[in-house]
């Protein structure tokens, strides 16, 4: 099938899943959610009011209605205005996305590239103390939750050490990179031992297929089996995992961003959360939902680049 | 490891090289560093309904009247008024006289970029916003049913395409050039505290009508700080508005605050520059204090143990040259009953119930034992609270508590239903939960704990679909009558009544004071209502708060206040002070 053709009609699929997500939204929205109209006036409201401000969100009319709204919002990516901030969502998104982007993508590179090159070192020296030392130390790295890295980051690196800010964000260099230094470092550091695990796992599955066999009966070196033969296989897995990653890198990291102070997404996320800031939702589970679609068609095209043998269908 | 070694050295070397480099560019004008646990609502003063948003607020806008800064109990003194208004003998009219030459921030708005001056019209126009139907302020209900004519306008213009701001409202008008006259519905002793909320605040409409919606984004005011652009953005900063009135600090205090007039006399503000920054978590706004990055902040609860011994501030940060501020906050916690349900018009059950919850351990495990255990709903330092009083009710005695229940026909809890105690999500209000649930089984009461989103909790109450549940009240301004109206009948929610109490005898005195002035003849009113709310129960009062602030000691003329608005012009920073001290942090 021609590549062209099989990206627009899987971005044609979009339009079923982006009416499902709106349907769920919606449901969110006038099942679960309280009154919006009680979140936007707060403690002094009046019946009176609550009327009124539920007319002016236009929540008095025909449910098909405010559904179709919802499915409008999410195809022109207007989304109104907050409700908790009363500000432009998608200038809350295009403000927050470069701060969020400004951690996730050197974090997500690093992380990612280091990962690899550990993961085909220790699978080289397989069943070597080295082997058993890496993986002893990225399941010690797993066993500790987030907030203990944040937590013992900032206080012993920025406030002991003095070596990064505490917490803030300055868009300007240099200064933003003693403000993203440690959060970065702190994704890199808990990213690497899922990653470690699983990209040596996927090397370790290829070492012992017949081709490897093959290639060392014909006597080439191990390392000229690895880089060249074995990294090739391996790079399906490699690269769903690391494209999937991508849609949530979009979205920010909650608890990082809240903690260092980075005004990216996902601290606007969180804020909608606990406002129940509705409209922001929204926004941010349409982006999700769009982001995780055309990441998936990316992967897709690539397995054929990276293979090959893959034909789109 | 050499290798480790060497990477740690190299991230130390450029973040330390950067971080010293933007410390080095902040401290070259007098900064006020300050810090906000929250989410800035934007600069809109008629959307500032909460103490962050209106602190903002109130660094570039003004209203008519401030607390004086240096005065307590609080005292309402002019700020864009030349004078206190002269009030009717009826108490039906307001006339203000504003002050001349007051000019609005240059902003491009305005012909050639220059402020105008503000006139009375302002305040028309922006009183007017507030009514506004299309904008639906939440600061709405300082006016609702407050001004002549006033409703009549919002209902006229309710789902009408445009608002028409050019007509008239009989109880809402510019005199001339500076002088504002306010005709009310009924007396109203409350109004002039309304005016000094910053849901009041003057706003040009040249500004309202050349940004639109992202006016919001664009303050202009007449404050003593301009803020170019708000961005919702982590950090706000603020510079000195050059063209700022002749206003100076105050040269009078009450007794007790007396030490803080080594500024008496001089012109406001004290400061070049704020820099708010805004940080949610309470470990990174410590330790950034700590560092010096923030001149004062509230001591956070986890850290307060370190850092607060007995009553007094750790001997580490004394060194430091860290000072601790404790000052009472108008506010109280409390568990209410829902009313609508017939259980709880058992008088007895509640107050069985009260008797068997422990405040004083509460206020230990919960509080830090900061708080002042409540008596009744209205808190010390404004008129109606009284000193000295104790509540029959207030526990914990649990065999005068077992005794009610079996009087009010629950022996030992039996025959009682699981009652439902809702709160917010926090771990904290959950731990409250828990121990309210511990506290009430011993006298045989079965409690669900139901934790909930905050909006989730608000929605509960304003429904009605809830038994009990814990919140906190704190003051819109110095006055019985704010927490009096909790528990007035015609209140009932979605008014601020969520309980739904609705005593006839409360109702009838609450009516009576609310058209009085300050007076002895009022206190008396509100004294007895205080009595009322006491021993009839309507809630399970919990404590009075303290503010537990630490601020260095370079910061000059901090006080803690529950109405910050505005305090930031007061405040100075001594530079000799702060060169030495920062070195010992």
């Amino acid at each position: 099938m021609n590549i062209y053709f099989y990206i627009i009609r899987r971005m044609a699929y979009m339009i079923p899943i982006l009416l499902g997500v709106c349907l769920v939204i919606f449901f969110l929205f006038n099942v679960v959610a309280p009154d919006p109209a009680m979140i936007m006036l707060g403690k002094h409201a009046t019946a009176k009011q609550i009327l009124e401000v539920r007319k002016e969100l236009g929540l008095d009319r025909p449910w098909f209605s405010q559904y179709l709204d919802i499915v409008k919002s999410s195809f022109t990516f207007d989304f109104g205005r907050s409700w908790s901030t009363k500000q432009e969502i998608v200038d809350m998104i295009k403000n927050g996305a470069i701060p969020s982007l400004t951690v996730a993508i050197p974090a997500f590179i690093i992380a990612t590239i280091l990962s690899i090159v550990i993961s085909m070192f220790v699978a080289f020296y397989r069943g070597s103390l080295l082997d058993k030392m890496t993986v002893f130390v990225c399941v010690a790295l797993m066993s500790l939750s987030s907030l203990a890295y944040i937590l013992f980051g900032q206080w012993f690196f920025a406030f002991k050490l003095g070596w990064f800010e505490i917490s803030g964000y300055e868009p300007v260099f240099p200064q933003i990179i003693s403000y993203v230094a440690l959060p970065v470092i702190i994704w890199v550091i808990l990213e690497v031992g899922p990653d470690v695990r699983f990209y040596r796992t996927v090397v370790l599955d290829e070492v012992y297929q017949d081709y490897v066999r093959t290639a060392r009966s014909k006597g080439l070196s191990e390392k000229v089996i690895l880089f060249k033969h074995i990294l090739k296989n391996a790079m399906i897995p490699i690269i769903t995992s690391i494209i999937i990653q991508i849609p949530f890198l979009i979205l920010g990291a909650l608890l990082l961003e809240s903690f260092f102070g980075i005004p990216g997404l996902g601290g606007i996320t969180l804020n909608a959360i606990n406002s129940s800031d509705f409209p922001v939702i929204k926004a941010m589970t349409v982006l999700s939902a769009v982001a995780f679609i055309i990441f998936s068609v990316i992967t897709d095209v690539m397995y054929t680049l990276v293979d090959p043998r893959i034909r789109l269908k | 490891m050499k290798n480790l070694a060497l990477m740690l050295f190299v991230i130390s070397l450029i973040g330390g090289t950067f971080t010293s480099c933007s410390k080095k560019e902040i401290e070259k004008v007098k900064t006020l560093h300050l810090y906000v646990s929250t989410q800035v609502k934007g600069m809109d003063p008629i959307f500032a309904d909460d103490r962050y948003s209106s602190n903002e607020v109130g660094r570039v806008y003004e209203g008519l009247l401030e607390y004086h800064y240096l005065m307590r109990p609080y005292t309402l003194v002019p700020n864009l008024a030349e004078k206190l208004p002269e009030v009717s003998k009826d108490g039906l009219t307001y006339t203000f006289s504003i002050k001349k030459g007051v000019l609005f921030h240059d902003d491009k708005c305005f012909p050639n970029g220059t402020g105008r001056e503000l006139i009375a019209e302002d305040f028309v126009y922006s009183l007017k916003r507030l009514a506004d139907p299309k904008l639906q302020s939440s600061g709405w209900w300082i006016l609702d049913g407050k001004i002549k004519g006033l409703n009549e306008w919002r209902e006229k213009n309710t789902g009408k395409p445009s608002v028409d701001y050019a007509e008239e409202v009989e109880g809402l008008k510019a005199l001339d050039r500076y002088n504002l006259q306010f005709k009310l519905t009924r007396p109203y002793p409350q109004f002039l505290y309304a005016l000094a909320m910053s849901f009041a605040f003057a706003v040009p409409r040249e500004a309202v009508e050349h940004y639109g919606p992202a006016f919001l984004n664009h303050p202009v005011g007449t404050g003593a700080f301009i803020l170019p652009e708000f961005k919702q953005t982590n950090k706000i900063v603020y510079v000195k508005n050059t063209k700022f009135r002749n206003k100076t600090y105050p040269t009078d205090a009450s007794d007790e605050l007396k030490n803080l007039l080594e500024d008496a006399g001089k012109p406001l503000p004290l400061v070049d520059k704020i820099e708010v920054e805004i940080v949610i978590e309470s470990q990174p706004a410590w330790l950034n204090f700590q560092k010096g990055n923030s001149d004062y902040m509230g001591v956070p609860k986890d850290n307060f143990a370190s850092a607060i011994q007995g009553n007094t501030l750790s001997d580490d940060l004394k060194a430091k040259g860290i000072e601790l501020i404790v000052e009472p906050s108008l506010d109280v916690t409390y568990v209410a009953f829902n009313h609508d349900s017939e259980l709880f018009k058992n008088k007895k059950l509640r107050q069985a119930m009260y008797l068997a919850q422990d405040i004083v351990k509460q206020n230990e495990l919960f509080y830090n034992n900061t708080g002042l255990p409540a008596e009744s709903i209205v808190p010390p330092g404004i008129s109606g609270h009284i000193k000295m009083y104790k509540n029959p009710f207030r526990g914990p005695d649990l065999e005068k508590a077992k005794k009610l229940l079996a009087e009010a026909g629950y022996p030992e809890g039996k025959g009682l239903p699981e009652i439902t105690y809702d709160c917010p999500s926090s771990t904290v209000s959950r731990q409250i939960g828990e121990h309210f649930k511990q506290e009430m089984a011993k006298v045989g009461i079965n409690i669900k704990v139901v934790q909930n989103p905050w909006p989730e909790l608000q929605s509960k109450v304003q429904k009605r679909t809830i038994m009990t549940y814990g919140m906190a009240w704190g003051a819109d301004y110095p006055d019985a009558e704010n927490f009096l109206q909790l528990l007035y009948g015609p209140n009932r929610s979605p008014g601020p009544n969520g309980s739904g109490y609705n005593n006839p005898e409360f109702n009838q005195l609450y009516k009576s004071s609310s058209m009085m002035q300050d007076s002895p003849e009022r206190t008396a009113l509100y004294e007895k209502m205080y009595r009322i709310a006491a021993e009839d129960v309507p809630m399970m009062y919990g404590v009075h708060r303290q503010s537990y602030v630490v601020k260095h000691g370079w910061l000059r003329n901090y006080i803690s206040t529950d109405f910050e608005v505005g305090q930031a012009q007061y405040l100075n920073v001594d530079q000799e002070k702060k060169k030495s001290l920062i070195g010992k942090l």
